[in-house]
């Protein structure tokens, strides 16, 4: 057993000597019998060299993705993350301190938050960010409980071509207030949304928000989310976005977004089987008061210096209780020093830079995988980043990923709702172009395809 | 001890070199030129040392467990044990993508599943959803689950009301309205539950009882057999608030105690790093009932094979992307298989063994509203040093000067002045009487001195109320109202 309870026997001898009490035992002696358990029925403890060789000879079992070709993308990314943005997370400072209720004994952290704050501002486009949310999806889902807030109705419009979970996220946000999660049909050609839905369901009245994404599920740039907010008028526009992407990409603030959230994973978080992820989370000031999560403001100490703290915590449920904008309380403070160490070890260049780069090999790995037969490379007639979509005629996603899977190769990710009962759907890929994946990676996946995509069994 | 925290000048990151001026994005092939970035991102280039020496005097001007002892009364702050740290990053765990073929993280799913099996023992419940991201999330969850139960039993237009002690954690009340519950409080006795209060106020309306035991006053709720009786006879759920579980660990468990679900918090308990806010990991814990209604996937086990399962139709679907937390996941398991069956046991019983002993001591120095036998913290009021104008405020701010860190403050509400202390089992008897003495020291100091703190940090007391009246919140805000801040040298300035 590791020591990490100090000396135990010698100090409990002492301890219980100055309470005058013969054991530790009639400290519990408020826990009813009839209340008490016998052994948990767990097995003994073990000590720390034990415990590593227990561990690792389990995660032997796992194949990281560096054993692959991996064209894996969506809203988590596999990018390298630079070795002084994980030995920033490493100071004790920062990923053992509590949530900084103490300014005074907290201004390393509030600072940092209140730069990465900044950096999701300057991305964004809008006025304020707060401190993070959970991931991308529950900020979607925070997004849309504050379009509730500041417009009536009750359906929220979301592209059918969102990510299923994010969708399924979205209705369990839904529930309490007893809000329509509505999907906005897509063009079949390009994948983008279907404005006329948009604009009819708008003159219903009963539109409260509008959730879009960019790039959108399939990975593409829809030029239509520039006509949004003219066809919602005062009807909440919330967009989410990759905050890569937005370093190449029109702020969405500058074509009338209202809120902007966003998965901040990819700036410097492994993505560790999908946990922990960032939320990220932009309004505007007029909006501030009604928004869910902390947020670090500037102030003065006693002196009239600089300092920082947390800050409109009147929203907060610690203080509002049931009246509180939401019930976020721990949030990803670390991970949010994580976004903005990564972005300033990159460097605003060194990001678009590498916007650019993964947008050309993507055009590269298209370009290989198109004229298939069996596959549509990409499926949809719309501009995009780093990612798109294929789909698959003669075989299902299922059958043709495991193909590639046997020739280690990672080749993109199933959109489909896995869930029993889902209506069928056509067999559709996101491929994502990974800053690992080289040349002959792409070679080596269009070979393959080739055969995987074939009908019948292989 | 003389304690003297790091105070350094250092810039904000965006004064650390010169913004270049605005030039283009570079544009990429193919995108509509509306949807072209026309001004790249505004942020400064700097060399690695650069970045990192900046983050490093950041780092220093803030607590840590390995610099301060939390005395932060229902957060639980012990040690995150490094080897944890060392394992999340083992190449087997950080370099897996949720969208892997199961056939790849066969042993990421074993991890998980094997935690699940462990938590389930811990808890005495049996279903285990380790998806949601924090406490709060859990709690959510957790009430949808009740929700969409009652909807199956045809009840859930009756049974609309949560009931909570008024000495619940903030993020009970404010879940159960985000899940469109009405809240009911139920005045404390003697800072446990009124069992009487209870029955009066149960009936069937109630969705569900929201409990945390022991409670926010240190208490274990001794009538919690006679309470869960109550909650089940009005045909309610009873529902576990885990913030607190670590007094109980291998003492008793929710499930012996009659909760019908539960969250429990890995960065409490299970020493998973509090990472200055975050992240969490919110476990949910579900008995036959309302098992059935936990998140998908589940990870079920078949001979040696693990896969994930999205087949449960009474499911509520997904809370969160992908799996929940599983680097914090790994982080937990690896802090249970260490301790093992004794050493969860001597984890809470150490735990109630400082908080009494501290209790003990600083009963002496200030009024304890309740009774003296405590679990994992306990409650002071500070009323007494009102009447020399000293509130509880200034005696945190006293205390943060000789380098621990406050306790919790002004919570729960019902008692005048709390000042709510949990020391937990990776704190040393030295520790605990250096906190004991720093204590005794700052109630004991002049009204002056205790207005005054903190001296020795990097800031003096920090004024909250100006932060919020005009709010300052991003690099945006102060270019705007510094026009001119890029000449204006290096501080960011404050108006």
């Amino acid at each position: 057993m590791a020591r990490w309870i100090p000396d135990e026997a010698g100090e409990e001898a002492g301890l219980l000597e100055a309470l005058g009490i013969p054991s530790v035992d009639s400290l519990f002696a408020d826990v009813p019998k009839k209340a008490r358990i016998g052994r948990l029925g767990i097995a003994a403890g073990l000590e720390e060299p034990e415990v590593v060789a227990h561990i690792d000879k389990i995660l032997e079992r796992n194949r990281p993705l560096s054993k692959f070709s991996n064209f894996l993308g969506g809203r988590i990314s596999s990018r390298y993350v630079p070795a002084a943005v994980d030995s920033i997370l490493q100071r004790s400072e920062f990923y053992t301190s509590y949530t900084p209720y103490q300014p005074e004994a907290s201004q390393g952290m509030l600072r940092t938050l209140f730069e990465f704050q900044s950096l999701w501002v300057e991305l964004t486009g809008l006025d304020a960010a707060n401190a993070s949310l959970y991931d991308g999806a529950t900020a979607s889902g925070e997004a849309m409980l504050l379009c509730r807030r500041l417009h009536e109705g009750h359906r929220f419009l979301v592209p059918a071509s969102l990510p299923w979970e994010e969708k399924s996220v979205l209705r369990n946000y839904a529930v309490g207030p007893g809000l329509t999660v509505e999907e906005i049909p897509f063009d079949p050609r390009t994948g983008n949304l279907d404005l006329e839905f948009v604009r009819t369901a708008v003159r219903s009245h009963d539109v409260f928000g509008l959730l879009a994404d960019v790039p959108n599920g399939f990975g593409h740039v829809d030029e239509g989310l520039w006509d949004l907010k003219g066809l919602l008028g005062d009807v909440p526009l919330v967009v989410s976005a990759d905050p890569l992407a937005l370093t190449v990409l029109e702020p969405p603030g500058n074509y009338g977004a209202d809120v902007v959230v966003g998965e901040g994973q990819g700036f410097g978080i492994a993505p560790s089987y999908g946990g922990p992820l960032l939320g990220l989370f932009a309004c505007r000031r007029e909006h501030l008061r009604l928004t869910p999560g902390r947020i670090v403001g500037a102030t003065v100490d006693a002196d009239g210096a600089p300092a920082y703290s947390l800050t409109l915590q009147t929203r907060e449920q610690h203080i509002r209780r049931s009246r509180a904008t939401s019930n976020i309380c721990t949030n990803q403070g670390l991970m949010a020093v994580a976004f903005v160490v990564y972005a300033s070890v990159v460097g605003p260049r060194g990001l678009a830079a590498l916007q650019v780069a993964l947008a050309e090999k993507a055009r590269t790995l298209a370009s290989a995988l198109g004229g298939i037969e069996g596959v549509q490379a990409p499926r949809f007639e719309a501009p995009y980043l780093g990612e798109f979509t294929i789909e698959l005629s003669h075989t299902s996603e299922e059958t043709f990923l495991d193909r590639l899977r046997r020739r280690r190769i990672l080749g993109g990710v199933p959109l489909h709702d896995p869930r029993p009962g889902t209506p069928a759907a056509p067999a559709r890929i996101l491929v994502a172009a990974t800053d690992t994946a080289t040349e002959k990676d792409i070679q080596k996946y269009a070979r393959a395809a080739r055969a995987a995509a074939a009908g019948g069994s292989a | 001890m003389t304690f003297r925290q790091a105070r350094w000048d250092e810039p904000a990151v965006w004064d650390l070199a010169p913004i270049a001026p605005p030039e283009p994005a570079p544009a990429v092939a193919g995108l509509p030129e509306r949807m072209r970035r026309k001004e790249r991102l505004r942020w400064p280039e700097l060399s690695e040392l650069q970045v990192l020496r900046h983050y490093t005097r950041l780092s220093q001007m803030n607590f840590g467990i390995e610099t301060s002892p939390y005395a932060l009364g229902s957060c639980t702050m012990k040690y995150n044990p490094r080897v944890s740290e060392v394992l999340a990053r083992r190449k087997g765990a950080a370099e897996l993508h949720p969208n892997q073929p199961e056939s790849t993280v066969q042993g990421a799913l074993e991890i998980l599943w094997r935690l699940e099996r462990l938590l389930a023992k811990v808890t005495g419940l049996p279903e285990i959803s380790l998806q949601p991201g924090a406490g709060a999330h859990g709690e959510y969850a957790a009430l949808l689950m009740v929700r969409a139960y009652f909807r199956d039993q045809g009840q859930l237009e009756r049974r609309t009301e949560v009931l909570l002690p008024d000495t619940a954690h903030g993020t009970n009340p404010a879940s159960a309205a985000m899940a469109g519950f009405t809240t009911r409080e139920i005045a404390s006795k003697e800072g446990c539950v009124d069992l009487e209060a209870l029955k009066a106020a149960v009936n069937d309306r109630t969705a569900c009882f929201m409990l945390t035991n022991p409670n926010t006053a240190g208490l274990f709720e001794s009538q919690i057999l006679e309470i869960a009786e109550t909650v089940h006879g009005a045909g309610g759920m009873l529902y576990y608030d885990g913030a607190n579980l670590n007094a109980i660990l291998g003492i008793t468990h929710p499930g012996r105690m009659g909760f019908d679900v539960a969250h429990l918090n890995l960065h409490k308990t299970f020493a998973t790093p509090h990472g200055g806010g975050g992240p969490g990991a919110g476990v949910l814990a579900a008995g036959e009932a309302l098992g059935p209604y936990l998140p998908i996937p589940r990870i079920v086990k078949n001979g040696r094979k693990f896969r994930l399962d999205y087949d449960r139709p009474k499911s509520i679907g997904k809370i969160k992307s992908a799996y929940g937390n599983f680097g914090l996941d790994l982080r937990a398991y690896a802090f249970a298989i260490s301790h093992g069956e004794a050493g969860l046991q001597h984890v809470a019983r150490r735990s109630v063994l400082n908080s009494n002993y501290l209790g003990h001591r600083l009963g002496k120095s200030l009024p304890r509203p309740f009774r003296t036998l405590v679990k994992h913290e306990f409650l002071l009021s500070g009323t007494p040093l009102k009447a020399h104008g000293v509130r509880t405020l200034d005696l945190a701010k006293r205390l943060l000067d000789e380098g621990v860190h406050a306790p919790t403050i002004y919570f729960p509400a019902i008692v005048d002045e709390a000042i709510m202390i949990e020391l937990p089992e990776t704190e040393s008897r030295r520790d605990l009487d250096e906190f004991a003495s720093a204590f005794e020291q700052a109630v004991n100091d002049t009204p002056e001195n205790l207005h005054a703190a903190p001296q020795h940090l990097a800031v003096k007391r920090v004024d909250e109320v100006r932060a919020a009246r005009e709010p300052i919140l991003s690099w945006k805000d102060v270019r705007r109202r510094t026009p001119n801040h890029e000449k204006a040298g290096p501080v960011p300035s404050v108006p």
